[in-house]
């Protein structure tokens, strides 16, 4: 794992359009993390969190309103059109329906080698080389290559995404509730093939979930989202085992556990409320409508991003009260 | 008729037992352009006064489905259902469609995972749950409009009459789901079948929900029949759960002595392919292979092709059997000594 961030993301804004003129939704705002080559970066958030959009904006699909995105040293949105589409192999995203990518009406070999084709690597035969290569390594043999998407499973087909991804050989994949549609069973072969790809190509990913068992199993570091903002980051075990964020807490206490009563010895914290409209945001801290914790203070002063020990962020006024 | 009239007169011993719901031998068919094929086959299951059943499993193993047989609500056409389902006494699978409206609304209440495509978009909230009202009891109007604002305060809508005039599109997801559960429990049925109710839902509002269902559930005495995918929902919110697998139940017992020790290897395997159980990083356990299409249904077991502990009696066809006070649909259960999640 080398110590240069693949991505550096520093003051990230994303604002659109409102329905009425001059109404603006920042769906991100002000976000700050890097990401190092080798390691898998989960983000955990609820809808409307803004980790789609930030998911988007880190392979270029959405411009930022604000702030910056570095991929190595470089500032991927100045570059040209034609040289972005070059640089953008680099960085690939997966997406959380399968069908999304695929056309119904090109066989699965035909899919996964249309980025090559776009791209115009090597010769017709090579690329074809090239695509059965990458349904291999997602473990689809040819027999899988000729099918059509509707003769595939949800977890057939999700590989074959996969395989889409990989052919052009990136060094980064965002995935977006990759495993979010599929059944357990099926969700955790599908964790265990991540696992493995990025041992065998060493692949950084950004895992985007809702479901934090999923985050946390995969991923080495975490950055929990509410509201347009990052409110915790840390390591995954870190934040599983002593979160610092009173929202982090909520959401680790919401996820039921699938165990006999005397080990689920926790006290739940069960939110009150919903999360506020993006139209009128809350004063101070946004979490404040919600928080159990929640002072004067909150409602006040926006609280701000800092480092409570050596790798472990959060914007909490209270976090060093233990609650 | 001999055979259905012993089991109704089981069935009322049953009732006066505090069975509530019994459903035996359930089969359902569907037809299509190769003939008729059997989606569910032999579903048996029981629901206690009060009581809260969960039933689990993955995608396309008939949970859904028994759901909608018990109610009714399967296609007329092409679709065929033998089986008794009685509920508190009557075998409602015998009953006409005009007598099943009776019972759908008044005795069974429905949650399903979509509320927007249960509500009417062109009605208020508060219309369409004094409609149901005004159906299955003879109060004017306005009492009924007062009983859909009460029920609306009942599931801590905040500014109850206020939500009454709104239409499903204002509302986030998390307060159609509790317009939908205002709705189902407004006649007090005795039983509430719940579909996958917050499989839609943010994990916060998820447990909002669950509390407030369970919490209902307990003050009105209504029994649930809760369906889900989620194991950690049934361990936080069932007595008893029942596991089924390519249309068959499987396995049924206590939830404690199922995440304790389960009796059928499709179980275990669900308990230990979650992740979080484990070490971060570390390897999960999957379940190899695939749900069998329903054409292509194996003579024996229906797991037999995904587990690890096949042998020859597995080649035979596998009938639910009592195993102490649980059942199990595994010929080797006995031996086998599975983990659950408390192990």
């Amino acid at each position: 794992m080398s110590d240069a961030p693949i991505l550096s993301v520093e003051g990230l804004e994303v604002a659109f359009p409102g329905r009425r003129k001059g109404q603006v939704i920042k769906a991100v705002d002000k976000v700050d993390f890097v990401v190092r080559q080798g390691e898998t970066f989960g983000i955990i958030g609820e809808s409307g969190s803004g980790k789609t959009t930030v998911g988007r904006a880190l392979v270029c699909l959405i411009e930022p309103t604000g702030g910056s995105i570095r991929h190595f040293s470089d500032n991927p949105f100045a570059l040209s059109r034609r040289a972005l589409r070059r640089h953008r192999r680099g960085y690939q995203i997966i997406f959380q329906d399968p069908n999304a990518a695929l056309d119904p009406r090109m066989t699965i070999l035909q899919s996964v080698r249309e980025p090559l084709d776009v791209a115009r690597i090597g010769s017709h035969h090579e690329r074809t080389r090239k695509a059965l290569e990458a349904l291999d390594h997602v473990a689809m043999g040819p027999e899988m290559a000729a099918r059509y998407p509707h003769e595939l499973s949800g977890g057939q087909k999700q590989r074959a995404n996969i395989a889409r991804a990989l052919v052009l050989e990136p060094q980064l994949i965002v995935c977006d509730e990759v495993v979010a549609a599929l059944d357990v069973s099926i969700q955790a072969e599908m964790l265990n093939l991540f696992a493995d790809l990025q041992r065998d190509f060493h692949l950084t990913y950004v895992f985007i979930s809702h479901d934090l068992r999923v985050v946390a199993h995969i991923s080495d570091r975490v950055a929990v989202m509410y509201f347009g903002k990052i409110v915790e980051l840390g390591p995954a075990t870190a934040i599983m085992s002593a979160p610092l964020h009173p929202y982090t807490k909520a959401l680790l206490s919401a996820e039921p556990e699938p165990v006999p009563a005397h080990l689920r010895n926790r006290e739940r914290v069960v939110l009150q409320g919903e999360v506020p409209s993006p139209l009128d945001p809350p004063t101070g801290c946004r979490f404040h409508t919600r928080c159990p914790l929640a002072q004067a203070e909150c409602r006040a002063r926006e609280p701000e991003w800092r480092e409570l020990a050596p790798g472990r962020f959060v914007a909490c006024h209270f976090a060093e009260t233990p609650h | 008729m001999s055979v259905a009239a012993k089991n109704i007169s089981d069935s009322e011993k049953a009732a006066s037992d505090g069975v509530l719901l019994d459903v035996r031998d359930l089969c359902v068919s569907f037809r299509d352009d190769a003939g008729w094929v059997r989606m569910l086959n032999n579903a048996a299951l029981t629901v206690k006064r009060g009581e809260t059943l969960g039933i689990v499993g993955e995608s396309g193993c008939g949970k859904s489905l028994t759901a909608l047989s018990i109610m009714g609500l399967l296609p007329k056409r092409g679709c065929r259902r033998t089986g008794n389902i009685i509920f508190d006494g009557n075998d409602i699978a015998a009953i006409s469609e005009a007598g099943m409206r009776q019972v759908r609304g008044r005795q069974i209440g429905m949650v399903f995972q979509e509320p927007m495509s249960a509500l009417d978009p062109v009605f208020t909230v508060g219309d369409q749950i004094a409609e149901t009202v005004r159906t299955h009891f003879p109060v004017s109007q306005r009492e009924a409009k007062e009983r859909a604002i009460e029920a609306l305060a009942s599931v801590r809508i905040a500014g109850p009459a206020n939500c009454a005039t709104q239409y499903p599109m204002s509302l986030s997801g998390g307060m159609r789901q509790r317009v939908m559960i205002a709705m189902a429990l407004v006649c007090e049925p005795k039983l509430l079948i719940a579909d996958e109710p917050t499989t839609a839902l943010d994990v916060t509002i998820q447990a909002q929900i669950m509390e407030l269902l369970l919490e209902l559930g307990q003050r009105t005495g209504t029994a649930i029949l809760f369906i889900t995918h989620n194991l950690g929902l049934i361990a936080e919110s069932c007595e008893r759960m029942i596991t089924m697998y390519a249309g068959e139940v499987v396995e049924d017992g206590a939830v404690e002595a199922v995440l304790q020790r389960p009796l059928h290897p499709y179980t275990a395997g669900l308990l230990e392919s979650l992740p979080g159980r484990r070490a971060p990083k570390s390897r999960l356990s999957s379940i190899p292979g695939r749900v069998p299409s329903p054409r292509e249904m194996p003579e024996g077991c229906r797991f037999a092709a995904r587990c690890t502990y096949i042998t020859g009696p597995c080649a035979a066809t596998q009938h639910l059997r009592a195993a102490g006070d649980r059942h199990v649909r595994c010929v080797r259960a006995d031996g086998l000594a599975l983990a659950g999640s408390g192990t």
